[in-house]
């Protein structure tokens, strides 16, 4: 028998690969001091958004491809997350770490009390019920005055050390992938994966799947809030209509619906797709941009439902595998 | 007592508006099971061609109706053939995908093409009624009486036509409707231009009493689910009253409550949309379909 032995070297080469690509990453920032490296400022900010949309898009993935719960207002926890930091540097004078747990808290307790009241709901009504939030919320923000700053803004201590923000979006970028993959191996994966699959049979079996839903909702919401407090530093602005973008919950569906709707791997190929083609294809299309999007996203659920990691095992990628230098024998 | 008089004039005329933009998401969603995240931007759509004709041929908005609602149902046809028919019987997600992307692409097409400026039409029927103490701006009158001829057309079109026929029995069960003869493509094609087309023409009566922006959609898409899940899917009687009571909340707000504008009014609509749904699922009226997972 060599399958296990055969399985575990390529596991292990799949591993290799995946911390030789984060220790590339992590030391991708050094390469700024070494002359004219490929890396600036510029450049790094970008990979900055990106990791963050890593974060941002397997959290949404979380929740709308693992649980079957179709989140179109996820920003909403992004904004909460935001404005927690927002508030506390600027009201209350707080440095800004002691405002993230805060921020993270904030936003898993508002995934439990709007889940409690939308997690009730089925597929679509679920959805726009969290648009519907998300929405609101960026009004209450509006009106909130004294505390948000309505329309104006807040304007936070400027801080501008690129490679922090770098070293925080890929920390947690990596604990975020890695605790889903962990998770989605777990029995509560599993039971996510049967409330998705069928909803009543999970309840029949003895699973409380409300708890599921909230607890997997908090994670995912608490996850988006900490992305929204170290945008907002990075940001040095906030104001209601850039933390409650319409575009944020779409740049998350996009990335994992193009990566691969309910898998681990698929919104870090989406999102990674997305901005090397926002770099190189759309830098000439700026006023293109979302039109291109939206093309896309209709295009890719039109025509490859399960995004790239749905094109393993297809005709098409066995026909490039064959290219691709190989191995004659296993 | 006339501050009163005045808020139940202001609501009406309000319900009535919101009553037509929302027929047009109603009838689609209840027949053909499509929540159509681009609805607002179909409105936007209507309001800027009547814009076009109102800005650069000195037409009155109320006559640009003749050529919106024509363009309108043409665009609508299209759209079905060319993508909703692919994913009408495909998962919920899928259609709100793909209805939210064509949204993204035409509002921002609208930028493009309009710039991010508002618009605002131009009609020779300014002025007010005053009856008592009650104002009533005229446009807003006419407003409610297209509105309410507009809803008896298709409310007769519905019951009375035979093409009306056909589209009750795809809606109820499309199997069956096939079996009997229905073409149902056909059918859910020409809902979906004649919903557009509706649409459109609210779009005409939202550029007359709002400013018109490329984003200003998504308000009313939210406003559209919400009273179509007050309503019941399809249901025309339902959707008047429901456009009527979502009026209401905003009108009261916005009278009573100083200093907030009316999108306030959509956070107070949500509790209470989410509220009815967890009690009555099927919403209050019941409606053309029964309200299934789809």
């Amino acid at each position: 028998m060599t399958v296990p032995n055969e399985t575990r070297s390529i596991l292990a080469g799949r591993t290799t690969g995946l911390l030789v690509l984060i220790a590339g990453l992590a030391v991708l920032p050094l390469t700024a001091a070494i002359g004219d490296g490929w890396i600036d400022n510029s450049k790094l900010f970008s990979m900055t958004q990106m990791l963050m949309l890593i974060t941002l898009a397997s959290n949404w993935n979380f929740v709308s491809g693992l649980l079957g719960y179709v989140d179109f207002g996820h920003a909403a926890f992004f904004g909460l997350g935001a404005y927690s930091t927002g508030i506390l540097m600027t009201k209350a004078g707080w440095p800004f770490f002691p405002t993230l747990p805060v921020g993270v808290i904030i936003a898993a307790v508002a995934a439990v009390i709007v889940g409690r009241a939308t997690m009730h709901l089925k597929g679509p009504y679920f959805s726009i019920a969290m648009l519907g939030t998300f929405a609101a919320l960026r009004e209450i923000a509006r009106v909130a005055r004294p505390l948000t700053g309505g329309g104006p803004g807040l304007s936070l201590p400027p801080f501008l050390n690129r490679p922090l923000f770098y070293y925080l979006a890929l920390v947690q970028a990596v604990l975020i992938v890695a605790l889903y993959r962990w998770l989605r191996r777990t029995q509560f994966g599993t039971m996510m994966l049967g409330i998705r699959e069928d909803e009543p049979g999970a309840e029949m079996r003895g699973i409380n799947t409300m708890v599921v839903k909230l607890g997997a909702f908090a994670v995912a919401a608490a996850s988006t809030g900490l992305v929204g407090c170290m945008w907002a530093y990075q940001n040095t602005f906030i104001d209601p209509d850039i933390v409650f973008l319409d575009s944020r919950t779409i740049e998350m569906a996009l990335a994992s619906v193009v990566g691969g709707l309910g898998t681990i791997v698929g919104p870090v190929v989406g999102s990674a797709l997305l901005y090397w083609m926002r770099d190189v294809v759309w830098a000439s299309f700026l006023q293109w941009h979302l039109i291109i999007e939206g093309a896309i996203l209709i295009g890719v659920v039109l025509m490859m439902p399960n995004g790239v990691m749905g094109l393993r095992g297809s005709p098409f990628a066995s026909h490039v595998r064959r290219l691709l230098p190989h191995r004659a024998t296993r | 007592m006339s501050e009163l008089l005045q808020a139940l004039v202001n609501l009406t005329m309000l319900g009535g508006f919101y009553a037509l933009m929302v027929m047009g998401f109603s009838l689609i969603w209840g027949v053909m099971g499509v929540i159509n995240l681009a609805h607002g931007e179909f409105v936007l759509m209507g309001s800027y061609l009547t814009w076009v004709l109102n800005r650069h041929l000195g037409w009155e908005p109320f006559a640009a109706l003749i050529v919106v609602v024509p363009v309108m149902f043409t665009f609508g046809y299209l759209v079905q053939r060319v993508l909703i028919n692919r994913i009408i019987d495909r998962h919920h997600l899928v259609s709100l995908l793909v209805t939210y992307g064509l949204a993204i692409l035409i509002a921002n097409g609208l930028k493009l093409v309009f710039t991010g400026t508002p618009r605002s039409l131009t009609t020779a029927l300014g002025g007010f009624w005053r009856i008592g103490a009650v104002t009533i701006p005229v446009v807003k009158s006419y407003d409610l009486v297209i509105a309410l001829l507009m809803m008896t057309a298709l409310s007769l079109l519905l019951r009375r036509s035979r093409l009306g026929r056909s589209v009750r029995a795809a809606a109820q069960n499309r199997q069956a409707a096939r079996m009997v003869g229905v073409d149902v493509r056909a059918v859910f094609a020409v809902t979906f231009g004649i919903g557009v087309a509706l649409t459109g023409a609210a779009g005409t009566l939202f550029g007359l009493t709002h400013p018109i922006a490329p984003f200003a959609g998504l308000p009313l898409t939210l406003r559209a689910f919400a009273i179509t899940t007050m309503a019941g899917l399809g249901n025309i009687r339902g959707a008047l009253l429901g456009s009527l009571a979502l009026a209401a909340v905003e009108v009261i707000i916005a009278t009573y409550v100083p200093g907030i504008g009316t999108n306030l009014g959509l956070v107070a609509t949500f509790v209470v949309l989410v509220g009815i749904l967890i009690v009555r699922p099927q919403g209050l009226f019941g409606g053309l379909a029964p309200m299934e997972e789809r």
